[in-house]
């Protein structure tokens, strides 16, 4: 728990509206049924390739929310999907989120994120003491052929 | 089957049982999939030397399984708007209960849609998870 910092650093102040580096989410039919099975979903257009075709998707299709898995790679080094700064808050907490889906996304697509910092705010907590509040908005688009699936905005505790 | 908007009112509500003594192992599984690895949810050690009990439940998860809540209310493919706040952690053992409140029926864009009120308490009333939800319907 951080104690002394009272207001965002400079590099704080400046990270606020950069964008990280494009993140590569897949979407697999592996990845959608064991999705769907954790969170609980029983619809068959998450699990039976065919029964989703009978209902007229083209593939599986992701259950609300789910945009696959990032991709990676042990020999990518300092690639931050966030920007990034020196912070006294070392522990993480997801403080909510919120999704705008725009097209609905399937097995086989790729996706690509771009995560910006909207804002950072230092504020009291009654829990942890201090706690610096990130905003992040990020886009997904469907590699394939540019569509913007789905926006979303995260807010996470730093303590 | 989607909701129709002549069948619905202000202050109508649905609600569901969205998990039943959460395991340990649903969210070592949604770990997984998410590629959420963080080990406050999956490390007893590690969580408790972060001052907490014991591991917890991923929020996604239960934003999640509340999602699967709506989805059966407004059906496959209608939502427009989710969003949620995570304001009490979800234990090991926790039963979860999620409910949607009809807060505005009107049109957008052409479109009937229905504005609703989420609410996710654990077996105690406490609220886990509050947010709103926006939705097409017929």
């Amino acid at each position: 728990m951080a104690d002394e910092v009272m207001e965002l650093t400079p590099e704080m102040k400046a990270a606020i509206g950069k964008s990280g580096d494009p993140t590569t989410y897949e979407v697999t039919t592996l990845g959608i049924r064991t999705f769907a099975r954790a969170v609980g979903y029983k619809d068959p257009i998450y699990f039976d390739d065919e029964e989703a075709k009978k209902q007229g998707h083209p593939a599986l299709a992701a259950p609300p929310g789910y945009f696959g898995m990032p991709v990676y790679n042990p020999f990518r080094q300092n690639t931050a999907r966030r920007p990034e700064f020196d912070s006294p808050f070392k522990r993480n907490l997801n403080g909510g989120t919120a999704v705008e889906p725009l097209a609905r996304v399937y097995a086989g697509d790729i996706l690509e994120a771009v995560t910006t910092l909207a804002n950072l705010e230092i504020l009291p907590s009654r829990a942890y003491g201090q706690m610096l509040v990130r905003t992040s908005e990020t886009v997904y688009t469907r590699k394939s052929d540019g569509a913007v699936v789905a926006k979303t905005r995260g807010t996470g505790l730093s303590y | 089957m989607a909701l129709k908007a002549s069948d619905l009112k202000v202050g109508d509500t649905h609600s569901e049982e969205i998990c039943h003594e959460l395991s340990r192992t649903q969210i070592v599984m949604y770990a997984g999939t998410s590629g959420d690895y963080n080990p406050l949810h999956s490390d007893d050690m590690f969580t408790k030397n972060a001052g907490y009990p014991g591991v917890f439940a991923h929020g996604m998860l239960t934003m999640g399984m509340t999602g699967r809540m709506l989805t059966n209310y407004v059906g496959d493919g209608r939502l427009t708007k989710y969003g949620v706040r995570f304001v009490s952690q979800v234990w090991p053992g926790d039963t979860l209960t999620a409910e949607a409140t009809v807060k505005e029926v009107r049109e957008e864009d052409g479109q009937q849609v229905v504005d609703l009120d989420i609410v996710t308490k654990n077996q105690d009333g406490t609220p886990v998870l509050t947010g709103s939800a926006t939705a097409r319907v017929d």
